[in-house]
């Protein structure tokens, strides 16, 4: 954080300091598990990301959409999906969110404007645009995100999807979570130029610190802001750091050392301001821990006594 | 207006209200777009003068005809997220080959988001596209690749042969709630046959028996009917003629109560042969109704090998009524 920001109200930073934790927690709680085979998904964990999604999704309301792709857990989680039904989809049951069909990197939960992600680099991008062009062409006043890596500005679809929301003038806000690399490949390999470069041609771009929530918190207003009020597309790019490998539950200790992880922490960071300004102390957030974890037991509990889907229903939806 | 509900017919209905197969499409969308708000045409000059060769002309809700840059890929994304968020899409393209651009979103996403969501969700979505023929089109605008598309589980395919079934299977691929491809072949844009004014659907997945006879069995699809019903009239011969209507799901019930009666079948299918629709349907009948045939399964198709664009060259690649009437009249001899 280079400038001070004044901070959003308790509200506001009890919601994201909750969910980020959430995030957090629960990916940490998926690490031991992983290795037993337990949940047999490939998984893309979140931890050290939590920043973006959380400070993007509190000025989002249940009726924006927003399409996302296999680093899924946090934006999902963000946006408000029933923790239970991505445990038990994780666990392969029948009562997860996508009734066991889809696992780790395809989530879905329609009343919540999630129809569903991708395992695809890129392809999201233009689902998002779409659902953006249904809110226009309905008169709605919803707005749509897209939201992807920067793995995801290597494919054409990216372009191509931002030169027709420009065009259209569509209420897409296209969010780049960058956290520097695109599968095993550094940015500074897979990415020639800054994509904001480029995304200022074609609509308002904003950049924001995407390890720092109160930034991001503050950059999202504006974005998502602008894009229900002019109802044309806007770019927020916010850079972060990948924490884990690409996939699995290992720390990636070669690229994002402990010290760098600490440095960097978004709920760290929060907790910090929080208690300076009195918003919590060390047993308030004891307290959102202890809670967290609880639900995240009981949605473990509620997956594991779950029923796997029958064979017979193997070519049901077809 | 949200939705709209139209009687199922099956049967092709005399008559004479004559409009051509590109007058029945523009009906059908007009007719669509009127009863039903969440019906909006996109594509690559979907929003030009000349209406896709004339099948989007004069629509009445222009506000909802969107023409986009050459991105089909994208196109074809946003048109399902639009669907996703309720809207009724048809995305059209002006060649088959276009949408080769596409087959990221199309398999990957258009063709797997019900299963792959436990049907949580569904795809609303009509991709119309245009197989090209003649005057030098060449390899990359005369492709017909139905076969690639029907060989993906969660995509329906059609083939209209006639105005009427333009008609019809365009209506009910709209009030379908998940993905329809509709193929259309260029040279049928100004076939003109008697079609209802009034809104109807056909179902997907049935076929149509166009010609009834004793001694063969002939299954095709779009052009490849007129061709073949041009060879059957001109030459007596005694066959059942099947117009298979739909590619995905396939009506493989009409072919075996054909095979059962005739003994023989002839697939024609303007298509590529390999791993084409001739080849699935020829082997469903060897697995199913071996007992039933008296000869050898028969194929008519294009070469393998791509579209020339010479007119001398062309001539050679085609299939043509005379291809399909010796051939038949071999098997019946």
């Amino acid at each position: 954080m280079n400038t001070p920001h004044r901070l959003p109200d308790s509200t506001a930073c009890l919601w994201m300091l909750k969910k980020m934790i959430l995030i957090r927690r629960f990916s940490e709680y998926l690490i031991p598990i992983y290795p037993t085979d337990v949940l047999e998904t490939p998984l893309h964990l979140h931890i050290g990301q939590e920043a973006v999604p959380v400070g993007l999704c509190v000025h989002l309301t249940d009726s924006d959409t927003i399409s996302f792709s296999h680093r899924s857990h946090g934006p999902a989680l963000a946006k408000g999906i029933n923790l239970q039904s991505l445990m038990a989809e994780l666990y392969g049951k029948i009562t997860g969110c996508s009734r066991s069909r889809g696992g780790s990197m395809h989530l879905v939960e329609p009343e919540l404007g999630m129809h569903g992600s991708s395992a695809i680099v890129g392809g999201g991008i233009a689902l998002g645009a779409g659902m953006a062009l249904a809110a226009k062409l309905s008169n709605a006043d919803h707005i749509s995100v897209s939201y992807f890596g920067d793995g995801a500005t290597n494919s054409g679809i990216f372009w191509e999807t931002l030169n027709f929301s420009a065009l259209k003038e569509i209420p897409l806000l296209f969010v780049c979570e960058h956290n520097h690399w695109a599968n095993n490949m550094p940015a500074h390999h897979h990415m020639y130029g800054d994509p904001l470069l480029v995304s200022k041609v074609f609509m308002e771009s904003f950049q924001i610190d995407g390890t720092d929530v109160l930034d991001v918190y503050k950059g999202m207003a504006q974005a998502v802001g602008y894009v229900k009020e002019m109802k044309k597309p806007a770019f927020a790019l916010c850079k972060t750091l990948r924490w884990m490998t690409h996939l699995g539950v290992s720390y990636d200790e070669t690229h994002c050392p402990e010290n760098m992880r600490q440095k960097s922490c978004p709920i760290q960071k929060l907790q910090t301001i929080m208690m300076s300004e009195n918003m919590i102390d060390a047993s308030g957030i004891q307290h959102i821990i202890a809670e967290v974890d609880q639900d995240i037991l009981d949605a473990d509990t509620f997956a594991k006594n779950s029923p796997f889907p029958s064979p017979d229903s193997l070519m049901e939806d077809a | 207006m949200d939705a709209f509900s139209i009687p199922m017919e099956h049967d092709m209905p005399e008559g004479n209200r004559i409009i051509s197969y590109k007058t029945a499409i523009q009906e059908a969308t007009d007719q669509a777009m009127m009863h039903d708000s969440r019906v909006f045409v996109i594509g690559l000059d979907a929003d030009d003068p000349s209406g896709m060769f004339g099948s989007l002309k004069n629509l009445s809700c222009q506000e909802r005809v969107i023409g986009t840059p050459i991105s089909e890929n994208a196109v074809c994304g946003i048109a399902m997220g639009a669907a996703l968020a309720g809207q009724r899409p048809i995305c059209i393209h002006l060649r088959v080959d276009f949408l080769m651009s596409a087959m990221d979103i199309i398999v990957n996403y258009i063709a797997k988001w019900r299963y792959m969501f436990g049907g949580r969700v569904h795809v609303p979505l009509v991709i119309r596209a245009v197989i090209g023929r003649g005057w030098g089109c060449a390899a990359q605008h005369a492709q017909a690749l139905h076969g690639l598309f029907a060989h993906i589980p969660g995509l329906q395919v059609v083939m209209p042969a006639f105005p009427y079934a333009a008609k019809g299977l365009l209506l009910s691929a709209i009030q379908d709630d998940n993905p329809v491809i509709i193929i259309e072949h260029r040279r049928l844009y100004d076939q003109k046959g008697h079609v209802p004014s009034e809104m109807f659907g056909l179902p997907l997945g049935k076929g149509y028996l166009m010609r009834k006879g004793r001694s063969l069995s002939i299954v095709a699809a779009s052009l490849a009917v007129i061709d073949t019903l041009s060879a059957v009239d001109s030459n007596d011969i005694d066959a059942d003629v099947i117009d298979l209507r739909s590619i995905a799901p396939l009506d493989m019930e009409i072919i075996r109560s054909s095979v059962k009666k005739t003994g023989k079948l002839l697939v024609v299918d303007y298509a590529y042969p390999f791993c084409g629709i001739a080849s699935e349907i020829c082997a469903r009948v060897a697995e199913t109704s071996f007992s039933d045939l008296r000869q050898p399964l028969a194929r008519i198709t294009f070469p393998n090998c791509s579209v020339p664009a010479s007119g001398i060259l062309e001539k050679a690649y085609y299939p043509s009524a005379k291809t399909i009437a010796k051939k038949a009249l071999e098997m019946i001899k």
